[in-house]
């Protein structure tokens, strides 16, 4: 459900909706063009070099570095009560680009353009509805991960 | 069918006494390392635990009043230190002061509400604290069938009891995206201490009810708790399991 | 191929405008162009109209604008580009005189912003970005010029002064010009002192939202020449259009804007001139650090050194290229859809002479700059007096 994705959503479904499913699994997956190899993050189900539809997850280390930042004190609709909120434009390991909310390893005080960080998985935990985002933190920073089922 | 509860860590609360020892003994059976609390009962904890050990896994008895808040947070902070983690909360410590509600008095009626509702909400927290932030747990919550329907005389108990179902529904609602199961069991009628204070003609008034004939043992109780404490149930929580041979359908 | 041609032009007055309708502030500037061009309304031949839809309550603005010009039933569509919209009729009306179809077109660039309610502004303030992957995350319009400043700043030491320098000239010329929202002059300090937006701008780095209406009326050569007695046509020589990624995580780099350096080089070469030909200029300060790339991306200064550009006063009137001298964005305020329109009614009149005190001295060739969003849309114009 890609409706679970950010703390407002304005698309509720996408081919790569299960980018949000990952994500709640504590997985942060880009994509991969099954005809040509083309791989970038966030997925994309329409290879840009080569046009094909057949594409397939994979997942990223999460490791980036940063490119750019600001930090918005005059917040849109629905975020009013994060405000004010450090956003982060992360260079990925492995491709692509992305953006996110600084987390609670990084101060203000320490962001530096070519800094390592971490991309890492996170859950709302007080919406009704299950919500996830990803943070942007120290490098080393991780999931609490959970141990794969055991199903007899 | 194999459990996989091999090396999970686990807590049972009232788990010097019936229910609860078989619980802890199922869970170390089945390769857990078992924590339990008792309140008076240190022998027979003590006893548990030389059990437990005996089966090869690491056991732990603590003296706590499940009704502390402190002392819950302070017992999982143990475990998670002497076990490495814990995986498994089985809330089943509770006590019964029947009484008609004209003649209940305040500590009746507290005391119950503290052992049976505040305890399990102490013990559900400090859990959850710990499941919530690896993404793991397993809670099991042993309510009653009296907490389903109105005994005569158990206005405290059908509370505490009945509470315990609906608190049990709304954190596995909370808790469930961070692959937290949390289940209840409710057993009619079984065969522990606690039963022996009950006059012969409840325990017939009780048989009648069943459909089977007999009572349940603890160790039938201990077979459906581990059941929803291992990965083969995790798709199922908030869920209400009686377990009282069809004494109240 | 023949030449396009100026010969109307109009302007009504940028602000927070409850007076008047959308229709209203378009018949405004419409009046006035017909009036400056002479022209009465039997010798257009279609109108293209500029509005961004989604701040009016009235769907479909462009039918209810040809309604109340009295221009039914003369041909008319809308075109949309955010706020590159002005620009993007300019073009179309350019491309239907030129195929025949249409030798006479009106261009009409209106919008009114403040018929939303705060909350919905708002709202509309967090998707102007790409909303699958960043607006989820509470990106806003100034946030995300705000992320180009903070690069340019680490990779060319570009300082937070020298962008408030770009809001200290354009209101510098603004409170000189009786079309804008902000008609007064503004200092550093005050500047500095002024609420944060986002990281490193402050209210006095970002334009604001107005509504209002300009006008242009486009003839095919001869026509214009026929119709503009005067003989005072202003020619649109050269144009360029590119698109960007709509998306500032596929852009090559967050430190100028690749579609202003394609739109420019197409607007050059067509028009035959160079950046340093340029002598009055008009564009898109929609925050500071946008001027200041675009200096670097219309080759009037290098790469990294648009900072320099405005600490030397070379875009003031009697530097090397005078720009914003209308006030720009910063100053008269930005009614999206009109701002394009709003830009070239600048340059022409600047390259009529009728300027007065904001007049640049030999202004022959001059240009505008009109980009959409963040860049995903840019258009080059160049205009000639011959």
């Amino acid at each position: 459900m890609f409706s679970w994705f950010g703390k407002v959503s304005f698309v509720p479904y996408s081919k790569v909706s299960d980018f949000a499913v990952h994500l709640k699994d504590g997985r942060l997956m880009g994509s991969k063009c099954k005809k040509c190899g083309y791989q970038t993050m966030p997925p994309v189900a329409d290879c840009p070099a080569c046009m094909s539809g057949e594409f397939e997850f994979v997942e990223y280390s999460g490791k980036g570095t940063l490119y750019t930042w600001t930090r918005i004190d005059a917040a849109p609709t629905g975020f009013d009560d994060e405000v004010p909120y450090a956003l982060a434009v992360v260079d990925m390991e492995g491709g692509g680009r992305m953006v996110g909310w600084f987390g609670d390893t990084i101060k203000e005080e320490q962001i530096k353009i070519g800094m390592e960080v971490q991309l890492v998985p996170q859950i709302f935990d007080e919406t009704e509805e299950i919500k996830v985002y990803y943070t942007v933190e120290q490098p080393g920073t991780t999931w609490g991960k959970a141990p794969p089922p055991h199903l007899g | 069918m194999d459990l996989g509860l091999q090396g999970k860590g686990a807590i049972v609360t009232g788990g010097s006494l019936g229910i609860g020892t078989a619980v802890a003994l199922e869970l170390a059976r089945e390769g857990c390392n078992v924590a339990v609390n008792y309140r008076r009962h240190d022998t027979e904890a003590k006893q548990v635990v030389a059990e437990i050990v005996k089966m090869g896994q690491k056991g732990m008895a603590v003296q706590a009043d499940v009704s502390s808040y402190d002392d819950a947070q302070k017992m999982v902070e143990k475990v998670v230190e002497e076990f490495g983690h814990l995986d498994i909360m089985v809330c089943n410590a509770g006590i019964t002061w029947d009484g008609v509600i004209w003649k209940m008095t305040e500590k009746q009626w507290d005391q119950v509400i503290a052992v049976n509702l505040k305890g399990y909400f102490n013990y559900n927290k400090a859990a959850a604290l710990v499941f919530k932030d690896q993404k793991y747990g397993k809670i099991v919550n042993i309510s009653s069938i009296n907490g389903m329907r109105g005994k005569f005389g158990q206005a405290n108990y059908a509370a505490s009891k009945g509470g315990e179902i609906a608190m049990s529904k709304s954190l596995a609602r909370e808790l469930g995206r961070f692959n937290v199961n949390v289940n209840v069991v409710a057993p009619g009628m079984v065969l522990t201490d606690m039963m022996e204070a009950i006059p012969p003609e409840f325990k017939n008034k009780a048989m009648a009810e069943t459909v089977v004939g007999r009572f349940a043992t603890p160790e039938d109780c201990a077979h459906l708790v581990a059941f929803l404490c291992s990965d083969l149930s995790r798709h199922v929580t908030g869920e209400v399991i009686k377990i009282d041979g069809g004494q109240y359908i | 191929m023949s030449r396009v041609g100026v010969i109307g032009i109009g302007h009504g007055r940028f602000g927070r405008r409850s007076d008047a309708t959308v229709q209203e502030l378009a018949f405004e500037a419409f009046r006035a162009a017909m009036e400056d061009g002479g022209i009465e309304r039997d010798a257009l031949s279609a109108t293209v109209i500029a509005a961004v839809p989604e701040y009016h309550k009235q769907r479909s603005v462009a039918g209810v604008v040809q309604e109340y010009l009295n221009l039914n039933p003369l041909p008319s569509w809308l075109t949309e580009v955010a706020c590159a919209s002005g620009s993007a009729a300019i073009r179309t009306a350019w491309m239907a005189i030129q195929s025949g179809l249409h030798p006479v077109v009106a261009v009409i660039g209106c919008q009114k912003m403040t018929e939303l309610s705060t909350a919905e502004i708002l709202a509309l303030m967090g998707r102007v970005g790409e909303v699958q992957w960043e607006s989820v995350f509470g990106t806003t319009f100034p946030g995300y010029y705000a992320m180009f400043a903070t690069r340019h700043m680490h990779e060319f030491g570009t300082t937070r002064e020298q962008l408030l320098q770009v809001a200290v000239k354009n209101h510098h010329y603004g409170a000189m010009n009786e079309n804008a929202l902000f008609r007064k002059e503004i200092t550093i300090e005050k500047a500095l002192a002024s609420d944060p937006v986002a990281t490193p701008f402050c209210v006095y780095d970002c334009c604001a939202n107005a509504d209002g209406a300009a006008v242009m009326i486009l003839a095919e050569e001869s026509r214009a020449k026929e119709l503009r007695k005067d003989g005072k046509i202003v020619w649109l020589d050269g144009l360029g259009c590119a698109t960007a990624s709509m998306s500032v995580l596929k852009r090559e780099n967050l430190v100028g804007l690749p579609s202003a350096k394609d739109a420019a080089e197409q607007a050059y070469r067509m028009a035959e001139v160079k950046p340093g030909d340029i002598k009055v200029a008009d564009v898109h300060d929609c925050f500071t650090i946008a001027e200041l790339m675009a200096y670097e991306d219309l080759g009037f200064c290098e790469k990294g050194r648009g900072g320099k550009f405005i600490e030397e006063k070379r875009s003031y009137i009697g530097g090397d290229v005078a720009v914003n001298v209308d006030g720009g964005l910063k100053s008269k305020g930005h009614p999206i859809g009109a701002t394009g329109v709003s830009m070239a009614y600048e340059i022409v009149r600047q390259l009529r002479g009728e300027c007065g005190k904001r007049q640049v001295p030999n202004a022959d060739i001059g240009l505008t700059h009109n980009v959409g969003g963040i860049g995903q849309y840019c258009f080059v114009n160049v205009y000639r007096r011959d």
